[in-house]
């Protein structure tokens, strides 16, 4: 469960994903704790599945920061940009206009934000390698180590030697975003129907750089056991399983680069009603076993509240709210948040026949014309997009 | 209740190249009029293959291996394609889950909407005639034999009158509906016109008003413009000159001077004065129209006036006369058929006697053709509301006969396929393959079921019949008589109907506002890639009811939506139900958004209803355990305990499991559930569930805890109305 002292495992800065002029996902802030689920929701459409995307690098970020284990894994590098074209335009005006204290700043500003431009490149590029040769250096500080406690066993020696070899092959090739995997929403096309389980499973392993048939073997099968497939079915093919069982598959195969985080886009929503339950339980297994954090996105509600620690719910590419599941259930603040929540079915048929469904428009609800909107805390750990006088009056809400 | 769809004992098979796939397996339900039936179940549980029968769309590969669909009189599974053109889509509309792959993605949507409409206004027209003229000739038939030959003469002269009157009426209210929808397209075009201009959008304001000066003198009928015909020209002439100043102007700007505005809103308002007239009733009129001169008709103040002259003249040189013939002839019919009915009723017994003996195909078949002729008989032919069930008595008599032959042990096909698939199997066990299937055994089906089936057939007229008799002394035949007359104005009425593009365009438009769409004037004429999913799946839904139907089929509807667009949709849906008495059939496998819309609830397995109840039943007191199953694992917003999830997957349906389908994945699953399929046990008299668990032997099962506690707190928290 969450604690406040626990280590912020990902951290998602001023997150901004354009497709030219689609803003997929706009100024998007959260972190992630080490051992709690992150839910994600939204209606189709409003940048949940990009946000996911992002973290795991499939696209370059467009601006802002995604660190993971305390490393900047990602960085964009327009909203720099922006400020140095801005600032130059500044610059361009006559004397009278901008005073010249105003240009020195101006200047200084630019030759910042060049180098904050140089450093975004560098680690977005260089993270994985950065994160490779901090391996190396650990396994050679540690070969030398073995080697001064084993100076005078020549057979134990050549054993560490070629066992240091192997190992700084593996270290050499070793990237920092294999520690987040992803498991899919539609198990049938995300599987490769001409590769056997056991090759869509260990070829993670493989592109690492491990080349122990054995071991491989080994893991496999005990992740195979692990997702309640047996060892017989990694001689088959992705056709012959069910949809529940294909699933299962995709999780291994996310589940045996033993992650620190796995993304889940929406795992349940293309299976059926029966099968979904047996994949929330698996999930709830891994993540007590294995103590995986898991960012999990979906769009039914009661999954994300009976699943998640923490929810995170946007809407059109902004994050409008952010809370623990039981407080966002509970106080519902952003009038978005609370038309999602009054939209969800029950199997009550006279709780559904009184159900009064809240609608939100965004030009009615709010007037940002003035005051413009930022992420504030209303409660502590309770965020919400709002202005100075939503602040008050949500505050107000909640009795604060 | 008033039963619009009945389903009977619906099996549905799919061939494959690995065997059949019992996709249905004998199934029954009662749709009722304004009433939900929802069906639940996962994938493959035959809840989607059923609605598809019921309209009619069944895959190639599929085989009705036995069951009747009755509608309206008419059997669905067996009536021909033609036939079922008139139904599907016209009666019975479906809406699918996926809204794109339902529109065509190069025809404007408006153009999607009206097709249907302009294409069936022709088709009914045609048929409303045609049945207009057989209930016709058998009112005269059966008058001719109710009053003896010698009021042939005067039956026909009658009966000629009325093809007059209705035809006379026929062309009245043609003209007049002419004129009046002229002026409707008017207002709405003008309406069009200033709207666009308003929005600075391309237009040609002097090209438009040239093309309305023509449109408005065409708004002419000697009833409605009767006293509008001076300011209509007055108004021609203001248009007139209007246009002559702005062509002067040389306007060929964009803009709306605002004379001409100013004018086109005049024309408007008469228009809309024109239209707002009360109609009058051209049935009545005809006969008076066509005895008097035009000068003495228009010679009165008011329509009130015009209609209440009219009838009288009406009922004093006509239809008086016309009843009482009409009363002695439905009289007639109704006691011949109940002569007929009396005997039928006497021969079932014998018949009854005869299919729980020994008989053979042969003979059962002549047996079976020899009463159908005696039901034919029964038929009273002149009712307007149809008897499904004496309709549709040969086809399903000789459905059943078959079956018993067919089905039965000692077939030969079916030994056969026995011998077949048990040396498949025994083939793979020797190979050392672990096969997961059983042979189905050769009598599925037991020989006292099907003697069963064949007897629900006889009794169901023979029910029918007794209640017909019982009621026969309280028939009105004089209010039958006016029945009789209202249908065929209603014919007469539907073979005038006639829909014009520019009509079935308004009506599309108010389709379009019916179901939530925002400017429906310029979302007419756009492309369904420029809609939202939700809004797609509103046109889907307005094409769906542009012919209104009586039964709506809604095959996942919102599967591919989000919650708040779900929840529009179902609204929707709810309210269109609620609006035009529709029937619903809802199909999804998602428990939460049934309880929102559903009266009555089907839970289907591996082809077969495992309960069937009210919606409080169901969710309030379930039976079955995968009904059980269903409800604990799905989350709801309370839920934090472990889910009950389903171990393992649904049975392959080319060989059905011989007992309980769902007996393996069952925790609660008794032996004889392996060994034999449970029969349906009432709990209520609306709920009903297929478990052994229900029967007084068994042990008693106790339902999951996480059921029982979301129960009780919805009990709770529903407080009051639980109480009642």
């Amino acid at each position: 469960m969450p604690n406040k002292e626990q280590e912020v495992l990902l951290r998602v800065e001023h997150l901004c994903q354009y497709f030219k002029m689609t803003k997929a996902v706009d100024d998007v802030n959260f972190d992630i704790k080490r051992g709690e689920v992150f839910g994600l929701v939204g209606e189709s459409g409003c940048g949940k599945t990009t946000t996911g995307r992002s973290v795991i690098r499939i696209y370059d970020i467009t601006s802002g920061s995604i660190y993971f284990k305390g490393k900047r894994i990602c960085a964009g590098t327009r909203s720099y940009e922006q400020a140095i074209r801005a600032a130059r335009k500044e610059l361009k005006k006559s004397d009278e206009e901008v005073p010249a204290s105003r240009k020195e700043e101006l200047k200084k500003e630019i030759a910042e934000n060049r180098k904050k431009i140089k450093a975004a490149k560098y680690d977005h590029q260089n993270s994985d390698k950065e994160y490779a040769k901090e391996l190396q250096e650990k396994l050679k500080a540690d070969y030398e180590k073995a080697k001064e406690e084993n100076k005078n066993n020549p057979e134990a020696l050549k054993k560490l030697a070629a066992d240091f070899k192997q190992d700084m092959y593996v270290a050499k090739h070793s990237k920092l975003i294999t520690k987040i995997q992803m498991i899919f929403q539609d198990p049938i096309a995300s599987l490769n129907p001409r590769m056997t389980v056991k090759e869509i499973i260990s070829e993670g392993l493989v592109i690492n750089g491990i080349k122990d048939q054995a071991y491989i073997d080994e893991e496999v099968y005990k992740i195979l056991e692990l997702v309640g497939l047996t060892r017989e079915h990694a001689g088959r093919y992705p056709h012959e399983f069910s949809g529940g069982q294909r699933q299962r598959i995709g999780i291994a195969r996310a589940v045996i680069m033993h992650p620190d985080l796995l993304i889940a886009d929406e795992p349940i929503s293309a299976l059926d009603v029966s099968i979904q339950a047996q994949i929330i339980n698996l999930l709830n297994e891994l993540r007590s076993e294995l103590g995986l954090t898991i960012m999990f996105i979906a769009h039914d509600l009661s999954v994300v509240k009976y699943f998640s620690d923490r929810i995170g719910v946007m809407y059109f590419g902004k994050m409008v709210e952010l809370a623990s599941s039981d407080e966002l259930f509970a106080h519902p603040l952003h009038p978005y948040t609370k038309s999602l929540l009054s939209a969800i079915p029950l199997p009550d048929p006279h709780a559904e026949k009184r159900r009064q469904r809240i609608t939100y428009n965004p030009l009615e609800s709010h007037d940002y014309s003035v005051n413009k909107p930022t992420m504030r805390e209303i409660k502590p750990g309770h965020f919400v997009y709002c202005n100075d006088e939503e602040e008050v009056q949500l505050k107000k809400e909640l009795g604060l | 209740m008033d039963k619009i769809l009945e389903v009977k004992n619906l099996s549905v098979g799919f061939r494959t190249t690995h065997g059949t796939v019992k996709a249905v397996r004998d199934i029954s339900f009662d749709l009722e009029r304004g009433k939900t039936l929802a069906i639940v179940g996962e994938s493959g549980s035959g809840k989607s293959v059923t609605s598809k029968a019921i309209i009619g769309i069944l895959a190639g590969n599929s085989i009705v291996e036995s069951g009747e669909i009755l509608y309206d009189g008419n059997d669905l599974l067996r009536i021909t394609e033609d036939e079922m053109h008139k139904i599907r889509g016209d009666k019975i509309s479906m809406i699918f889950q996926d809204p794109l792959s339902s529109l065509n993605p190069i025809v404007k949507i408006g153009k999607q909407i009206t097709e249907a409409m302009l294409l069936k206004n022709k088709a009914n027209r045609k048929e409303a005639r045609r049945a207009f003229n057989a209930m016709l000739a058998e009112l005269k038939k059966n008058i001719i034999e109710a009053c003896g030959k010698e009021s042939e003469a005067r039956v026909s002269a009658l009966s000629k009158k009325l093809d007059d009157i209705c035809i006379q009426a026929t062309k009245l209210d043609n003209s007049y509906t002419e004129a009046f929808n002229k002026a409707n397209e008017l207002i709405a075009n003008i309406e069009d016109l200033i709207y666009k201009a308003g929005k600075k959008q391309n237009v040609y304001v002097v090209g438009a008003i040239r093309e309305y000066k023509k449109e408005l003198a065409k708004v002419k009928d000697e009833f409605l413009t009767a006293k509008y015909d001076a300011r209509i020209a007055e108004s021609i002439a203001s248009l007139n000159s209007v246009v002559k100043a702005a062509a002067a102007a040389n306007n060929t700007k964009n803009e709306m001077p605002e004379e001409v505005e100013k004018a086109l809103r005049g024309v408007q308002n008469l228009l809309k004065e024109v239209t707002a007239q009360t109609k009058p009733d051209f049935f009545r009129i005809a006969l008076y129209y066509l005895d008097n001169n035009l000068v003495e008709v228009k010679n009165v103040s008011s329509v009130e006036e015009l209609n209440a002259k009219a009838l009288t003249y009406l009922n004093d040189n006509f239809m008086k006369e016309f009843l009482s013939y009409a009363d002695n002839g439905v009289e007639h019919s109704f006691k011949k058929a109940l002569e007929n009915k009396k005997l039928v009723l006497e021969q079932i017994p014998a018949l009854r006697a005869f299919f729980e003996g020994e008989f053979t195909q042969k003979n059962a078949m002549a047996r079976c053709k020899e009463m159908s002729k005696l039901i034919a008989s029964s038929i009273d032919r002149l009712e307007i509301i149809k008897d499904s069930a004496a309709y549709a008595f040969e086809a399903s008599l000789s459905n059943a006969i078959e079956r018993f032959f067919s089905c039965q042990v000692g077939n030969r096909k079916e030994e056969a396929r026995f011998a077949r698939q048990s040396k498949r199997r025994e083939r793979l066990v020797a190979r050392g393959r672990k096969v997961e299937w059983k042979v189905v055994p050769k009598n599925v089906y037991s020989v006292s079921m099907l003697r069963e089936n064949i007897l629900t057939v006889i009794n169901r007229i023979e029910e029918r019949y007794t209640a017909y008799i019982a009621n026969a002394e309280t028939v009105d035949f004089d209010q039958r008589a006016i029945e009789m007359v209202d249908y065929f104005k209603a014919r007469a009425a539907e073979t005038v109907y006639r829909v014009t593009k520019s009509m079935a365009k308004e009506q599309a438009i108010k389709l379009m506002e019916e179901v939530g769409i925002h400017e429906p004037r310029t979302r007419f004429y756009q492309y369904p890639f420029e809609f939202s999913g939700g809004m797609r799946q509103r046109i889907v839904i307005a094409i769906a009811l542009a012919a209104n139907p009586d039964i709506l089929i809604c095959d996942e509807p919102t599967t591919a939506l989000d919650v708040t667009i779900q929840a529009q949709i179902l609204e929707l849906i709810n309210n269109l139900k609620k609006e035009r008495n529709l029937s619903v059939i809802f199909i999804t496998h998602d428990l939460g958004v049934v309880a929102n819309m559903a009266d009555d609830i089907a839970v289907m397995y591996a082809g077969k209803i495992v309960e069937y109840g009210t919606a409080d039943d169901i969710f309030y007191d379930p039976r079955h355990p995968y009904t059980w199953a269903l409800l604990s694992s799905m989350p709801d917003l309370e839920t934090t305990e472990k889910l009950d999830a389903i171990p393992g997957t649904p049975p392959n349906m080319i060989y059905p499991p011989v007992g309980d389908a769902f007996a393996d994945r069952n925790k609660f699953a008794l032996k004889i559930d392996f060994e034999q399929q449970p029969p349906f046990f009432e709990v209520t008299k609306t709920h009903k569930a297929a478990t052994w668990l229900l029967h007084p032997d068994a042990p008693k099962a106790e339902v999951p805890q996480i059921i029982t506690d979301r129960i009780a707190r919805m009990k709770k928290a529903g407080g009051a109305q639980h109480a009642e």
